[in-house]
């Protein structure tokens, strides 16, 4: 069995190429992702905003992984002052997985090195998996011979053959390091010791501990709170809800059929029983 | 509540099954009980209930399977798809390892709203067929086994509970996401079921005074029936109000929020209740209409209100501060059973967890290795 795999990506040193985007788009053979549909119905490939670097904005169906562009600019008219968070976000591969946790079909698997993989031939596109994911990572599949969900895949067909993701590989910076994820967890803590040292106080992981639904095999050195990188600081597992929902419509199903079969038992004034119990009406 | 989720997209079709999927469930419930502990001379109802349950049922599961975007594939929601195949593969039905192998498709994920909703609404529409079929005549053999034999009681019963988990679960499909609103209160299920009941009570005083010259005390016990419940909602909806915290101020800045806090209230529960006070036996019609409106809408607005939500996000208020909204009555950090799913508590690399095992083999991705690129 080999060993539990995953992704360190240290935000502090990501300078925004997005070579990593431009390499899961190429091996997995992704598309450009479209612009709204044009007066005439048809759509072409995403134009540029004009008021961001990080153009696409977020994942989709063809943007598994996503370079974010965390803009912080002056007020003036000119936009003089400006300063920038970068961070390339992809699935989490969560060790407790809420998209796994819910899908219907069994199309959502655990892989042999503990990620997380959509088996595209089980999924019926109900998107349970969309609304449970707390990171918004999956999207449905625009292209009309697949409609299914789709999100990264940890290069599941590189990993089988021993080879780097293809996101890691193209990384220049390292920023994004792919190993065993011991061995990941030791190098970031003895990163944010080293950011420590130099002063960096807000330096902290997200998703190395099991706070985070049980670990995430892609975690995060971040230097702000989570919720600046779009991260939620204490997800939870969608079926934390369904206990307390069962009870409470337990409660009212029985307040409501207690209510029913009093109200249909009852007599009405001026009634008088009109025959004896037959069984079929 | 996060605000950092994607929006499932579910619209129209997983509005109207909600609505007509509570609508059966809440006829069928009704008209069990009527049956099993009801006088006689109400049994009329009970076949009306039956009547409404199965036709619209069958609507409802076309619209989910319409909603499906690879609606070919429905019947992935009840079985291991891998496996079927493999059975096939195998000979299935006509050789005894076919047969082997089909015994491991069928897939039930207990702690998934839409997993056990499948296999409830599957076996809710058996039940409801059934009841229906006892019910075409009021009496003959068919009649005699699916009603008031032994067995006939039993479906009573099983289908009476399963009509109420069609009912609710759909809330519990909701909440048993991480989507604002939806995930933050343990009160749409019960809200559901209350306004299946509500919604199924007015479909029957609807028909019942449609038809032929209604009965006078079965039209005075299912009007006390509907006060009940009606009763009933509005405690469950004002539970539901108070369960959702001070989200509701971010609530109240959507259209569809302004309607679930405002007009469905208003429609769906105390203009009714105010016509049951005040308007007598004349208002049966405008009571029931006011009640199946009210139910639409509360499963409009409380579907399409965090996708609303998602959007208006950015221009409410910082992200961070929405996102460590507290709730009172919320979930998020209150759990009854700590480990409902075998997925929660999973430690790395431990096992599968929540994985079903849907397959036959080593899964095969796609590849370029393997084109030879």
């Amino acid at each position: 069995m080999p060993e539990p795999v995953g992704f360190f990506t240290d935000t502090t040193i990501c300078i925004g190429c997005k070579a990593c985007q431009v390499a899961c788009h190429e091996w997995n053979n992704l598309p450009a992702q479209l612009g709204p549909p044009q007066p005439d119905g048809t759509r072409r490939p995403l134009p540029l905003s004009g008021d961001s670097y990080d153009n696409t904005r977020g994942f989709s169906d063809v943007n598994w992984r996503h370079v974010k562009f965390i803009e912080f600019f002056s007020t003036d008219l000119n936009r003089s002052q400006a300063a920038w968070l970068m961070m390339s976000d992809v699935c989490k591969h969560c060790v407790n997985a809420p998209c796994l946790e819910v899908c219907p079909t069994g199309a959502i698997l655990r892989t042999e090195f503990d990620t997380v993989y959509i088996n595209e031939p089980a999924c019926n596109g109900c998107r349970d998996c969309v609304g449970a994911c707390p990171f918004g990572v999956i999207h449905m599949s625009e292209d009309p011979n697949k409609h299914v969900a789709q999100k990264c895949t940890f290069c599941y067909d590189r990993l089988k053959n021993n080879m780097t993701p293809a996101c890691a590989q193209a990384c220049p910076t390292q920023s994004i390091r792919f190993g065993p994820i011991e061995q990941l967890k030791k190098i970031a803590q003895k990163r944010v010791e080293q950011l420590k040292e130099q002063k960096v106080e807000s330096a902290q992981l997200y998703g190395a501990d099991k706070s985070v639904l049980g670990g995430l095999n892609s975690f995060y050195l971040l230097v702000d709170r989570p919720e600046t990188y779009g991260l939620p600081a204490n997800p939870k597992m969608p079926s934390r809800t369904v206990p307390l929902s069962s009870l409470w419509s337990m409660l009212a199903a029985m307040l409501t059929g207690l209510g029913l079969l009093f109200a249909f038992r009852s007599r009405t004034r001026g009634h008088t029983e009109t025959g004896v119990r037959s069984g079929a009406a | 509540m996060y605000l950092f989720v994607a929006d499932p997209e579910w619209r129209w079709w997983i509005v109207l099954y909600f609505y007509l999927g509570g609508i059966a469930a809440g006829a069928y419930f009704c008209a069990t009980l009527i049956d099993l502990f009801g006088r006689p001379e109400d049994h009329r109802l009970a076949r009306l209930g039956y009547a409404i349950a199965f036709p619209v049922i069958i609507v409802c599961g076309i619209f989910l399977t319409v909603d499906l975007q690879r609606p070919e594939r429905f019947w992935h929601m009840l079985f291991k798809s891998e496996i079927v195949h493999q059975a096939i593969g195998e000979g299935w039905p006509w050789s005894a390892a076919g047969w082997r192998e089909i015994t491991r498709a069928p897939l039930l994920k207990y702690w998934s709203p839409m997993s056990a909703g499948a296999w409830a609404l599957l076996l809710f529409g058996v039940c409801s067929f059934l009841s229906l079929l006892g019910s075409l005549r009021t009496d003959g053999r068919v009649a005699r086994i699916f009603r008031s034999s032994w067995f006939g009681r039993l479906l009573q019963i099983v289908g009476c509970i399963l009509g109420f988990f069609v009912a609710a679960y759909t809330g519990a499909l909701l909440s048993a996401t991480n989507e604002p609103i939806w995930s933050d209160s343990a009160w749409i299920a019960p809200l559901f079921l209350t306004s299946a009941a509500s919604t199924g009570l007015a479909t029957l005083m609807l028909l019942f005074h449609s038809g032929q010259p209604a009965a006078a005390e079965t039209a005075v016990r299912l009007e006390r029936a509907d006060l009940w419940v009606l009763i009933l909602e509005l405690v469950v909806f004002a539970v539901f109000l108070v369960s959702l915290g001070n989200l509701l101020a971010p609530v109240l800045h959507t259209h569809h929020g302004l309607l679930l806090v405002v007009v469905v209230p208003l429609l769906a529960i105390l203009l009714p209740l105010a016509m049951h006070f005040f308007a007598g036996r004349g208002g049966t019609v405008a009571t029931a209409v006011l009640a199946l409106v009210g139910g639409f809408l509360l499963r409009y607005a409380i579907v399409l209100a965090p996708p609303e939500l998602l959007a208006a996000a950015p221009h409410l208020s910082p992200r961070s501060s929405l996102s460590e909204a507290q709730t009172p009555i919320g979930t998020a950090g209150s759990v009854v059973l700590n480990r409902f799913s075998p997925e929660e508590g999973r430690d790395l690399g431990s096992g599968p967890g929540a994985d079903p095992g849907n397959r036959t083999g080593e899964v095969q991705p796609r590849s370029k290795l393997g084109d030879g690129e």
